[in-house]
């Protein structure tokens, strides 16, 4: 069964190597399997029964993620691109992103981006002070980024930063500054994500141990509330929990997923959303590849979504953004009204102050957002 | 005479070791029932059980007993044999009685020896006692290293008044360290016994085994019973099996009971066939007749819970014996507490299993009861707290239930204002106080033995316990034996883990209820975010009020997950708080990241985590999880 899906993900799962936090598909210091990958990867991007025969489709966003999408060298980013451009159309005014490890970055590099469409890019900078970047895993420097962030800009002015707060040791002090050299970059969106530390990270094992302390939660809480003060006061508009960005600038891959829309996806550890199915591939890339290799599918899981769990999954994404969930599209997409699917859950939450209910629609409110987890919970 | 009876059980099925009767069993009935001839010679025949204190290898002595008896193969022998019950297993604790049956010979005549299994904690005295009832005979069994303890006093006190011959066993003689001389000279002095003829013996490794199989012979007097008299039986046990219905386990002491045969149960007034009997070889094994002397089980079909007692008197329907034969006393249930099916649907699937568990052991009762918190379940009643713990244990392996437990609380009585006396076990029924006379308390007589270097500590818990000394016994140069009365509610909760932790395991207590007296009680209410919770009531002293009262709160901050607002725990007596904490709210629970490929991922542990609340009590806008309500047995502030 074709879809209607204009969205498209694609995952690059190269890096450096892997930072301490890190639990994303990927495989570090293994450039040799780049030529392997783009095999794999050509062969997926026609596997799929359910996607759309080539040049019928117009994508509206194209994503490139990772990983890190910049790290294979130019020819092979060239290529890596062309792949995808040969198979999908793209909309006027597409929007074509890929993520970005600052050190990865040449003007050459850059150039190959432009050349294929790239307009937008996702900087992963996470901080700005060198203590915090080496307690990371960072590979780049606060002095690298002053050279590289400008250059990118000439080549791609519409510039994501991304920060991570609540990094071990951070001071409020600190991130505050980072906030502020965030804001003064010119980048016109920028995504702030509290530390978490994953089960199978290197952080995690050494939380266990002992020796990482996490950031007491009061003070990840006061990051967290100077985040949605500074990041509003200086022209970014909070969209979504993480997600902050100038008029005009929201990212619209991501969009994709909070409205519940679907995506194609493609690459090993990818996940797909087509026909109320969520597909996960692989995660390993010799795994991935040795299935398309085999002419077999390159899933590993499928979380086949009720009408019951697409409702709650709505409410669930809904009230991760700003905009929240609007009572007329969540009847027209699931049939069900709003209250009478879970009225009893709003009202509670209403009355603890987490929840704005009105005519509209549902939102958290500014209490609600900073603990956003155990509103949506109620919900499912 | 002997040797035709010892044709016909081999005949039969023993030694042959299965579960089911065998088509053997139907060849035998070609004869009219009622003119079969005396089959087993009562003079062949020993009827024992073992007594000791919690683990000094009862259940290990008795699977050598079986296997070098020639009982069971070697093939067969399996570890801890007659603790079939899971939980049994698992805490290493006999708690249901069982019968073996034994075809032994010695000196070239052949003998049935049954062996009744008896439980070994303080808990379950009152099942001692019945299998006791249904013996002539007793092995004490003793540790070569731990000497007599308070168990091993105790039960041999009741088999020395159910007027049984003891033999005094040192068992594990082949630890590597053993006090054998002092263990002996305990056993004269502390128990009584001649020791001249003690009996020394190891489980694990079979010595001594053979001495013990001619001392049960030798030694053990012979059952009295007539085959030609009319049927007397002890009802000494029952078990409900869900293909059989009933299993009643008997003691023939009078005449004899035959496959088909129409019985009268004296107590119980109801009339039933016999359509299977048999004895346990260990596994069921049936026969067409048990004589007088003999041990076994009768099927009569019986699917109605609840009629079978503990107790009763089998007697032949038509020729019914004169009397009923002296039964039990009716076990005392001390311990109290509240079982609630998490799900409210549960409610009837609990009664059913409930009904299940008070079949196989008549020392549980349960009875409807309904809590604003927890809504509707059952008011259980307990021997102590192992029991408790024992059939909570077994309700969760078997019913597939969710529960939640309350505290366990003793029985108490309330004398009103206007005269009457009311029997409470449930805090919520505490009357107002303005209507209360006098509240009593019961009072157990306490007996600790224990190394005398402890002396001290033991008689300062014993103190802050609330405890009346009564005297102190040498009973060698380190051992000393302490008696207190101490009130049963002071005692039944953690008193034996304290004695044990105190005495680095050396020390061993018994106690009995000997009375009711009258104490400065209180009922001390919880309130949760400003509401009473009527299931985390609790009666206690008023002088350690305010102590428990703060141990309480501290252990439900612990036990109640932060939610989205504060919520205030307070203990109360009547409108005055005595203790308060405070949950804070939640501060930051949020996921950073939540992409394509994270959604399936991060829902699936949201609703995870709604699945565990689901398992939790809704209290207003509380959640309150199972274990929560074990808090209010917390008694000091560091959180034991």
């Amino acid at each position: 069964m074709s879809t209607t899906a204009t969205a498209a993900y694609v995952h690059v799962p190269f890096c450096r190597h892997r930072c301490g936090y890190c639990d994303f598909t990927l495989i570090a210091g293994r450039d040799d399997l780049v030529p392997a990958y783009l095999r794999g990867l050509e062969r997926e991007l026609r596997f799929h029964p359910h996607d759309p025969p080539t040049g019928r489709t117009d994508l509206k966003t194209l994503f490139f993620g990772g990983g890190t999408p910049t790290h294979p060298g130019p020819a092979d980013l060239a290529k890596l691109l062309q792949l995808v451009r040969d198979r999908f159309e793209l909309a006027e005014n597409a929007e074509v992103s890929v993520e970005a490890n600052p050190l990865d970055l040449t003007e050459e590099k850059l150039q190959v981006l432009i050349d294929h469409g790239v307009n937008r890019i996702s900087l992963g900078v996470q901080s700005f002070h060198d203590d915090e970047l080496r307690q990371l895993e960072r590979d780049h420097t606060a002095v690298d980024l002053q050279r590289i962030i400008p250059v990118t800009q000439r080549f791609l002015p519409n510039l994501s930063v991304d920060l991570i707060f609540g990094i071990p040791g951070q001071t409020l002090a600190a991130w505050e500054q980072s906030l502020k050299q965030a804001i003064h970059s010119g980048a016109t969106h920028i995504s702030t994500y509290g530390l978490t530390f994953e089960s199978g990270t290197a952080f995690e094992t050494r939380r266990r141990r002992g020796q990482l302390q996490p950031t007491p939660e009061d003070l990840e809480r006061e990051m967290y509330a100077l985040v949605m003060e500074m990041l509003p006061a200086a022209g970014f508009e909070q969209y979504e929990i993480s997600n902050f960005a100038r008029p005009g600038f929201r990212c619209q891959h991501n969009e994709v997923y909070w409205r519940g829309d679907e995506y194609h996806a493609y690459g090993p550890g990818a996940a797909r959303y087509l026909n109320r199915r969520r597909e996960t591939n692989i995660r390993s890339v010799l795994g991935w590849l040795a299935k398309l290799d085999r002419g077999l599918t390159p899933v590993a899981d499928v979380d086949e979504l009720s009408p019951d769990t697409q409702a709650r999954e709505l409410i669930f994404l809904g009230l991760r953004r700003n905009s929240g969930i609007d009572r007329t599209d969540f009847q027209r997409r699931t049939g069900w009204n709003l209250e009478d699917f879970a009225g009893d859950i709003i009202t509670r939450q209403v009355e603890f102050g987490s929840l704005v209910s009105d005519p509209k629609g549902l939102r958290l409110t500014q209490a609600g957002r900073f603990i956003a987890d155990r509103v949506i919970a109620e919900f499912l | 005479m002997a040797i035709l009876g010892f044709r016909r059980a081999t005949g039969g099925a023993i030694g042959v070791f299965r579960a089911r009767p065998g088509p053997e069993t139907v060849n035998r009935r070609r004869l009219p029932a009622r003119t079969l001839p005396p089959m087993f010679d009562t003079r062949n025949i020993r009827n024992f059980s073992i007594v000791a204190h919690i683990d000094h290898g009862k259940s290990t002595l008795a699977d050598q007993l079986l296997l070098q008896s020639g009982a069971i193969s070697e093939r067969e022998f399996k570890e801890q044999l007659l603790d079939d019950l899971k939980v049994e297993r698992e805490r290493g604790i006999t708690v249901k009685a069982r019968a073996v049956a034994i075809n032994y010979e010695l000196d070239g005549q052949k003998y049935e020896i049954n062996f009744i299994d008896t439980p070994g904690h303080v808990d379950f005295h009152y099942e001692v006692s019945r299998s006791l009832a249904a013996c002539e005979g007793a092995l004490l069994l003793v540790d070569a290293f731990q000497g007599v303890q308070a168990q091993t006093v105790a039960n041999a006190y009741a088999a020395i008044n159910a007027d049984l011959e003891v033999i005094p066993v040192v068992n594990k003689v082949d630890l590597p360290v053993t006090r054998i001389p002092e263990v002996l000279e305990e056993i004269e002095t502390v128990v009584g016994l001649d020791t001249t003829n003690v009996l020394k013996t190891s489980g694990k490794s079979g010595i001594g085994v053979k001495d013990c199989l001619r001392a049960i012979i030798e030694r053990i007097p012979a059952p009295k019973g007539s085959v030609d008299s009319p049927l007397q039986a002890l009802v000494f046990d029952s078990k409900y099996d869900t293909y059989r219905g009933v299993i009643t386990y008997i003691r023939v002491m009078e005449g004899r009971v035959q496959k088909g045969q129409k019985i009268y149960f004296m107590k119980g007034g109801t009339a039933h066939e016999v359509l299977e009997l048999g004895q346990f070889r260990p596994n069921m094994v049936s026969c067409d007749d048990l004589s007088a002397g003999q041990v076994g089980y009768i099927i009569c079909g019986i699917k109605e819970l609840g009629s079978v007692h503990v107790g009763d008197t089998v007697t032949d329907y038509l020729h019914r014996a004169p009397q009923a034969l002296p039964g039990y006393e009716v076990p005392q249930q001390m311990v109290f507490c509240g079982m609630y099916p998490v799900d409210a649907t549960d409610f009837e699937h609990l009664r059913e299993e409930l009904q299940k568990m008070s079949l196989n052991d008549a020392s549980f009762s349960f009875a409807p009861d309904t809590s604003d918190a927890l809504g509707f379940g059952f008011r259980c009643g307990f021997l102590g707290m192992l029991h408790m713990e024992i059939i909570q244990q077994r309700l969760e392996q078997e019913a597939d239930v969710d529960l939640i437990q309350t505290a366990p609380n003793v029985t108490y009585q309330i004398v009103k204002t206007d005269g009457e006396i009311l029997q409470v076990d449930n805090p919520q029924e505490v009357p107002d106080v303005g209507s209360i006379d006098e509240f009593r308390e019961p009072i157990a007589k306490v007996h600790f033995i224990l190394p005398s270097d402890k002396i001290g500590p033991i008689m300062q818990l014993s103190a802050d316990r609330r405890g009346t000394y009564l005297t102190t016994e040498y009973l060698g140069p380190n051992r000393v034996q302490l008696v207190y009365e101490l009130p049963l509610a002071e005692i039944v909760f953690d008193m034996y883990d304290k004695l044990k932790s105190i005495t680095q395991g050396y020390g061993t207590m018994n106690y009995e209820v000997i009375g009711f007296r009258p104490a400065d009680l209180v009922k001390m209410d919880i309130l949760v975010k400003g509401e009473k919770v009527d299931a985390l009531a609790v009666i206690v002293h008023r002088t350690q009020a305010e102590r428990r009262g703060r141990a309480v709160c501290k252990k439900l901050k612990e036990e109640i997950s932060r939610h989205q607002f504060e919520i205030p725990l307070q203990a109360a007596l009547g409108a005055r708080v005595i203790a308060r904490e405070t949950i804070s709210a939640v501060r930051k629970d949020v996921t950073a990241k939540c992409y394509g490929g994270d959604i399936s991922r991060k829902r699936k542990l949201l609703e995870k985590q709604k699945e565990g609340k689901k398992r939790m009590k809704q209290f207003g806008a509380v959640e309150i999880p199972q274990k929560a309500f074990l808090a209010v047995l917390s008694t000091s502030e560091d959180g034991d």
